[in-house]
């Protein structure tokens, strides 16, 4: 909200003293920060932000409130004589309680405009003048005391104004020409032929002030907050006024209101006052509210006395009794806000600034709890994979539904996982898998030229389930393009599907997960995080005894069909051997050459024998022999 | 001659030839020699010490044996050596002319992802004051999201313009805040508050609004939620705290700032500068020149909030905060574009995530 520092001071006058910067600070201290000053119409003017919570602090006079508490000083007193009110010239119906009270005047206007200076307040306000004294002077009003108003052609109403609940399918036009449908939760000013404006919210174009008008019937009454709210959503339309009444307008501003307006149309535009009358009376104020001296301190920090809070308070408009122990405390009409005993320690330690809470650490009451394991576990497994060489990603849990599609388990219907209000298709589904988004971070890397790419993430993948969305963290994996070759040792080659199991293998999966070719050189997996090993409890593992006698390493060379299942043999070999001496069976290279004969290919299988004694070679030679019987029994051949 | 050396030698020669073989690069070849012939705990080194205590008469035909074995396996090594040279032409002469200014090969490092980072060094922080972290889904209910943290049922939050809701079940949405861990972490605890003695944690996560994605907005992004719950909690012990670890994070100089603010789950609320840790509270681009940098929002606990959970405010009292990790991950990096956390290019992420 925009903040002229001249019309502050009107409200203020003690804050004409400060300069900008100080007036910045002052109401940052307040909790109104200001994002920033403009220089309009030869004045500073603040952007003041104001929390949801404050209607009572969207105008120059609310924040003139909140500056003189806080530097003790007297408002400009705001006392226009009260006007004569007499019978209703217009019969005014009140038939909600969301409308307890109505203030409402009948003017005739006579020659004049909007004067120079309320025009350039409007301005530098950004809200432009439309030269038509009714309409500005309503304006002014309301960015000089904060309770919105409306003036309407009288000569264009017909017979009684109702206000009322709209009818299922009424429409009205409102003052930026759009033909509003109204529901029954609409509350609306009609007279006799429907609605004349939307309450609270804005004008009817079919009764607006022109040019022509001659004479105007004001409004000035209170709207209950949830139903300007509603309406001001459902028909997307927020204005200054909607603003201020879904925050709380102040109830006892309605008729002060009312006769500012009339006394500026007299001043302005020279109009002569046909009648003032209200319908209806001011809602009931809410009860006291006791703050309990106990609970202050206890806010505070420090022991606080009643009679200083209670004085605090005085200043922000509260009526305060000081009773033995707490304070019994009577909020003004315009603080609606204040409702428990909380709210008003706020208020005493924002008036006694922040900066004077002091700074203690909380006492331990109860022994600290551990990180829980699945954390730690997902902690370690990032900080293991960043070490293996692999670049953590974050992306979001939400995709497309083919991308999704590509790559989740058959079996989780997307339904279950489709967002009903999506950014766009793109972002609809709520990812089965993680892969899909490894990939298009992938894709995108090798777009940018990278030569290797090796991405990961942690996060939850989600299964659809009766009850919602049932969520897994899971870790996915990416590697593709070409590995080494960036030095003069290491030749370059392309990442291969076993490197990936490999990696799986490494962070200690008992077998390899199924690794996808993802395209363009990449491959992928994905497991749920609890399918790998928690994070250690033990601070070191148990003790295994292992040799210190030397062990034995013999390589075999066999010639295999190239159909011939690894696994298959090398159980075979395994099987064939003494199992606790036998330490390791690997293939260590594989041999395909136009060499060899036609359909075959040769595996240098390497065999590691241990025991708690020296072996002595002729054992060795006899296992190795049924090692290769083992192969040959499976079609394998010794290589010459 | 066999006879007079050991079992694991014989065998150890047996090997030898095929070991040799085996040898794919001159590192593997060094590896072998070490094992054979190099000076100490090699097999030769092992036999020199066997002839040392060997009786006087075998000595010479130990030495034979000894001799001829060792010059068979260095001439193997060196015919082996040869081999491989020749084939690595190109390594060899790297390798023995070496130009220690050649870049030497690095091994690859991967990178934690810069705000998994700033979350797991925020968790550091709070550590030894005792919070341990609470997790919770993404995916919540409206309960949990916005009925237990005091948000009136008509709040503009809950429309969906602002928050994301699942097709096939209308009371489930994605959390718009870390706040929902509070409200099911302490409905878990209320019943063993007292023997617990309160409960004070960390709730890091991704959440979600339903902003565009420009320079500096994203539908997910991050947050840490703090709170703690105790007896006689007042705004000292939220301000202690916070310096404390604002200290910790941004150096013992830093300086914090309370100022007023609303939020509907805490009563008093607050908004917390910290005194800005690029300029030293100087005044630069950051900071606005003004010195002070927004960090977070805070405030104590709204009794409300404690109700719900089935808590009596009497008793028990407590506050929250919670931070927006982007915000500050971007405040601290100077990070342009919000993006670019989530373009996740290799190039970035290896820049600003690192290893510890």
């Amino acid at each position: 909200m925009w903040i002229e520092r001249k019309a502050l001071a009107a409200e203020i006058p003690a804050a004409a003293a400060l300069d900008t910067r100080q007036l910045c600070e002052l109401l940052a201290a307040l909790g109104f920060p200001v994002d920033g000053v403009a220089s309009r119409e030869g004045a500073d003017v603040l952007d003041v932000d104001i929390t949801a919570n404050r209607g009572d602090a969207m105008s120059h006079r609310g924040m003139a409130r909140e500056v003189a508490a806080k530097l003790q000083q007297p408002l400009a007193p705001l006392a226009p004589a009260p006007l004569a009110e007499g019978a209703p010239r217009v019969e005014v119906r009140l038939e909600s309680p969301a409308c307890p009270l109505y203030a409402t005047a009948l003017l005739s206007l006579g020659a004049g405009g909007t004067p120079p200076e309320p025009q350039a307040l409007l301005r530098a306000l950004e809200s432009s003048p439309k030269g038509l004294p009714a309409v500005d002077a309503s304006n002014e009003l309301l960015h000089r005391y904060g309770h919105p108003t409306h003036a309407f052609d009288a000569d264009r109403i017909q017979g009684a104004v109702t206000v009322r609940w709209a009818k299922g399918g009424e429409t009205l036009v409102t003052l930026d020409g759009v033909t509003r449908t109204l529901t029954p939760q609409d509350l609306v000013i009609a007279d006799e032929t429907g609605p004349i404006a939307l309450a609270g919210v804005m004008g009817g174009d079919g009764t607006k002030v022109t040019g022509a008008t001659r004479r105007v019937l004001l409004e000035s009454a209170w709207f209950d907050p949830k139903t300007v709210r509603a309406t001001a959503r459902r028909h997307s339309l927020h204005t200054d006024a909607s603003h201020r009444f879904g925050r709380g307008a102040d109830p006892a501003m309605a008729t002060v209101a009312r006769d500012l307006l009339v006394e500026r149309l007299q001043a302005w535009a020279g109009a002569s006052l046909e009648g003032a009358w209200t319908a209806g009376s001011l809602p009931a104020p809410a009860g006291s509210v006791s703050l309990p001296e106990a609970l202050l301190s206890r806010v505070a920090g420090e022991p606080l006395q009643l009679g200083e809070a209670a004085e605090a308070l005085r200043r922000l408009g509260c009526r305060v009794e000081v009773r033995p122990e707490a304070l019994a405390v009577q909020p003004p009409s315009w603080r609606h806000d204040l409702t428990i005993p909380e709210d008003l320690a706020e208020e005493v330690l924002r008036l006694r600034g922040y900066e004077a809470i002091q700074s203690v650490l909380p006492p331990l009451e109860g022994p600290p709890q551990p990180l829980a394991p699945g954390y730690l576990q997902r902690q370690a497994l990032a900080r293991r994979l960043a070490h293996l060489g692999f670049h953590q990603t974050v992306t979001y849990g939400f995709i497309s539904p083919e991308a999704d599609a590509a790559y989740a388990a058959p079996d989780n219907a997307p339904g279950g996982r489709t967002l009903v209000n999506p950014l766009g298709q793109e972002y609809s589904v709520l990812r089965g898998t993680l892969l899909s988004s490894l990939r298009a971070a992938a894709e995108q890397n090798l777009r940018q030229g990278a030569r290797e790419i090796r991405l990961f993430e942690v996060a939850p993948t989600y299964t659809s389930g009766p009850g919602g969305p049932v969520e897994c963290f899971t870790l996915g994996l990416v590697w593709g393009g070409t590995l080494g070759g960036e030095d003069y040792l290491s030749p370059a080659r392309r990442v291969q599907e076993a490197d990936l199991s490999g990696i799986a293998l490494d962070l200690g999966l008992a077998s390899a997960p199924e690794v996808r070719s993802l395209g363009e050189g990449l491959f992928g997996f994905e497991l749920p995080v609890s399918a790998l090993p928690p994070a250690g409890a033990r601070i070191i593992p148990a003790f295994r005894p292992f040799s210190r006698f030397p062990a034995v390493e013999r390589d075999l060379s066999l010639l295999v069909e190239l159909g011939q299942s690894y696994e298959t043999l090398a159980s075979a070999m395994r099987a064939a051997l003494p199992q606790d001496l036998l330490q390791d069976l690997r293939c260590v290279d594989v041999f395909r050459h136009k060499s060899l004969p036609a359909g075959s290919q040769a595996w240098l299988m390497r065999l590691r024998f241990q025991a708690d004694r020296t072996l002595v070679g002729s054992e060795v030679d006899g296992w190795m022999a049924s090692a290769l019987a083992a192969a040959e029994s499976l079609g394998a051949k010794l290589r010459a | 001659m066999d006879h007079l050396l050991p079992a694991e030698i014989l065998e150890a020669d047996r090997a030898f030839a095929g070991a040799l073989a085996a040898c794919g690069d001159l590192d593997a070849l060094l590896r072998l020699k070490g094992a054979y012939v190099g000076r100490e705990g090699s097999h030769a080194a092992r036999l020199m010490e066997l002839l040392k205590a060997a009786p006087k008469e075998q000595k010479r035909d130990l030495g034979a044996a000894i001799n001829g074995l060792k010059q068979q396996w260095e001439e193997g090594l060196k015919a082996r050596q040869g081999e491989l040279e020749t084939a690595k032409k190109h390594l060899n002469a790297l390798a023995s002319n070496w130009d220690s200014s050649l870049p030497p090969p690095v091994p690859a490092h991967g990178a934690l992802h810069p705000l998994n980072r700033l979350v797991d060094r925020l968790v550091e922080v709070f550590r030894p004051l005792g919070f341990h972290v609470e997790e919770g889904p993404e995916v919540e209910t409206e309960a949990h999201n916005f009925d237990g943290l005091n948000i009136p049922e008509d709040h503009p939050a809950k429309a969906s313009s602002d928050t994301f809701y699942l097709a096939a079940h209308p009371e489930l949405l994605l959390r718009t805040h870390t706040s929902p861990v509070q409200v099911r972490t302490l409905l878990r605890v209320a019943p063993s508050l007292e023997q617990h003695g309160g409960i004070r944690f960390l709730a890091p996560g991704r959440v979600y609004r339903k902003d565009e994605i420009d320079p500096t907005h994203s539908p997910m992004f991050h947050q840490v939620e703090g709170m703690l719950v105790g007896h006689d909690i007042g705004m000292q012990h939220l301000k202690g705290t916070l310096e404390y670890a604002l200290r910790a994070l941004f150096g013992p100089h830093t300086e914090i700032r309370l100022r007023p603010s609303y939020f509907p789950f805490v009563e008093p609320g607050c908004e917390v500068d910290v005194s800005c840790p690029l300029c030293d509270a100087k005044g630069c681009r950051v900071c606005k020149g003004s010195g002070w940098v927004e960090i977070l929002g805070a405030g104590l606990l709204h009794p409300n909030v404690l109700r719900y959970a089935g808590i009596d405010p009497a008793e028990w009292s407590g506050w929250a905060f919670g931070m927006g990790v982007e915000r500050m991950a971007m405040m601290l990096s100077q990070t342009p574009d919000l993006r670019l956390f989530f373009e996740n290019d290799q190039r970035f992420l290896k820049a600003m995530g690192g290893l510890d």
